[in-house]
């Protein structure tokens, strides 16, 4: 649960030097990915070369019921645009069950990040398995896009 | 007169020794407020009352008698009887520890806001109790007067409606602007029902799960990770908006993550069946799939 950005050596966030042009701003998306399919699912995209933009930040449990909702409004508070939990398709969870948590879950959660006046586009949900890099890649690209188009998050966050 | 019932029903369980300590109400300092109390000799029993004060729900106070050798009496209103369902379910408190004392509840007034006149027919009723939904308890084991009619409430989403129909902005402004009036003094936790956990998230220190600094963001992510914790499983008592000292609408919260609930995985109302499991704990095959 170190979301801490400021744990973060400072070196590895300034990496242009002052007088180079400004970078184009691009979303930060942190990406909670289950251990048994979807972290695989995002090697097998890096092994067949799919490209897809970097905004997204990996996070690996051990299943997509691991995420706890908490996790999530801490993304958002340390300074995530965005914010995917990916795992297992239902029927497919190494533990059986896990996943079909995770849907009400993070269903509920998702309505509730609206009521508050979150856009729901911020944070998603997918199932994503082992053999499905190129979904992935897709679900990363589209996900960027979004972002992209919604701006960076205000809301929630306590970090600049 | 039911405050004679009462009185009559814990001295006889007292002098019978069927249970070692009653909980019920007795007169505060005030005539209009009636504070918990807690007896264990048949002669208190006279200090019990029931009177249109006893908003305090006596549920929570059975975490304190987890390890009680006998039985505890407790007077449950309809809205008690729930939380007491609540607790059995979380495995808190056993049945067969408890007695409860049903009184049919026909709503609690709120306190005055001049104290010189003694018109209580003229007070309000509480807010929770104009939405009350149970006024007759749905678990005891025995009931003192008869059954109250159930009151016509009107469509008890409908604040929630409201504002899901403001735009994002207004809604974030909305909720902002409550929640950095929030002082975090936790009265909502301590009071509810389904809050029961021995130790609580917010009270870990080391974890890291909420810090200690009182702004919006750590604000917004407490109360967003109680409704989330107590999704499923509040019994819309309304005890934490009763208690904010702040008087925030909590219920707006708990309802919106009620009705949700409702829609996405059918009817569920907590607290009202001992057999029926809260939504977050089970799942079906078919629930709706709205992520890929």
């Amino acid at each position: 649960m170190s979301l801490n950005t400021e744990a973060l050596p400072k070196s590895q966030e300034v990496t242009a030097s002052p007088e180079a042009a400004p970078q184009p701003w691009e979303p930060r998306i942190v990406g909670f990915a289950c251990n048994w399919c979807t972290y695989a699912g995002a090697d097998l995209a890096g092994l067949s070369r799919l490209q897809y933009p970097p905004s997204i930040r990996l996070i690996r449990v051990p299943c997509s019921g691991r995420v706890n909702p908490q996790f999530v409004i801490r993304a958002f508070q340390r300074g995530a645009d965005g914010v995917l939990v990916a795992g297992c398709h239902p029927g497919d969870c190494h533990y059986s069950t896990g996943n079909y948590f995770t849907r009400r879950r993070f269903l509920l959660m998702q309505r509730l990040l609206e009521y508050m006046g979150m856009d729901p586009r911020r944070f998603q949900a997918r199932w994503i398995s082992g053999s499905e890099g190129p979904k992935f890649q897709q679900t990363v690209t589209q996900m960027t896009e979004d972002i992209k188009a919604l701006g960076p998050n205000r809301k929630m966050r306590d970090v600049e | 007169m039911i405050t004679e019932k009462i009185r009559a029903a814990a001295k006889e369980l007292l002098e019978k020794g069927e249970v070692e300590t009653v909980i019920g109400w007795e007169r505060g300092t005030f005539w209009y407020n009636s504070t918990p109390v807690f007896i264990s000799k048949p002669e208190q029993a006279d200090r019990l009352v029931f009177d249109d004060f006893c908003a305090n729900n006596l549920a929570k106070y059975l975490l304190d008698y987890r390890n009680a050798d006998g039985k505890i009496a407790v007077f449950v209103k309809g809205c008690d009887a729930r939380a007491i369902t609540r607790l059995i379910q979380d495995n808190q408190v056993k049945r067969e520890k408890v007695y409860l004392i049903g009184i049919p509840c026909t709503g609690m007034k709120e306190a005055p806001k001049t104290v010189s006149s003694q018109d209580v027919a003229g007070l309000p009723l509480l807010a929770k109790c104009q939405s009350c939904a149970t006024p007759n308890p749905v678990i005891y084991d025995i009931l003192l007067g008869d059954p109250v009619p159930q009151k016509e409430v009107g469509n008890r989403f409908a604040g929630v409606e409201a504002l899901e129909a403001k735009g994002a902005d207004e809604k974030y402004e909305h909720w902002g602007k409550l929640f950095s009036e929030c002082i975090r003094c936790y009265a909502c936790r301590n009071v509810c029902p389904a809050c029961n956990c021995r130790e609580c998230a917010f009270d870990a220190n080391g974890l890291n799960w909420l810090g200690k600094q009182n702004n919006l963001q750590e604000n917004q992510m407490f109360n967003m990770t109680r409704a989330m914790h107590v999704a499923g499983r509040c019994i819309e008592c309304g005890e934490c908006e009763r208690v904010c000292p702040m008087g925030l609408p909590l219920m707006d919260i708990n309802r919106k993550i009620i009705k949700d609930l409702n829609e996405l995985f059918g009817s569920y109302d907590a607290g009202l069946n001992l057999e029926d499991r809260p939504p977050l704990g089970q799942y079906k095959l078919d629930d709706p799939e709205k992520f890929m």
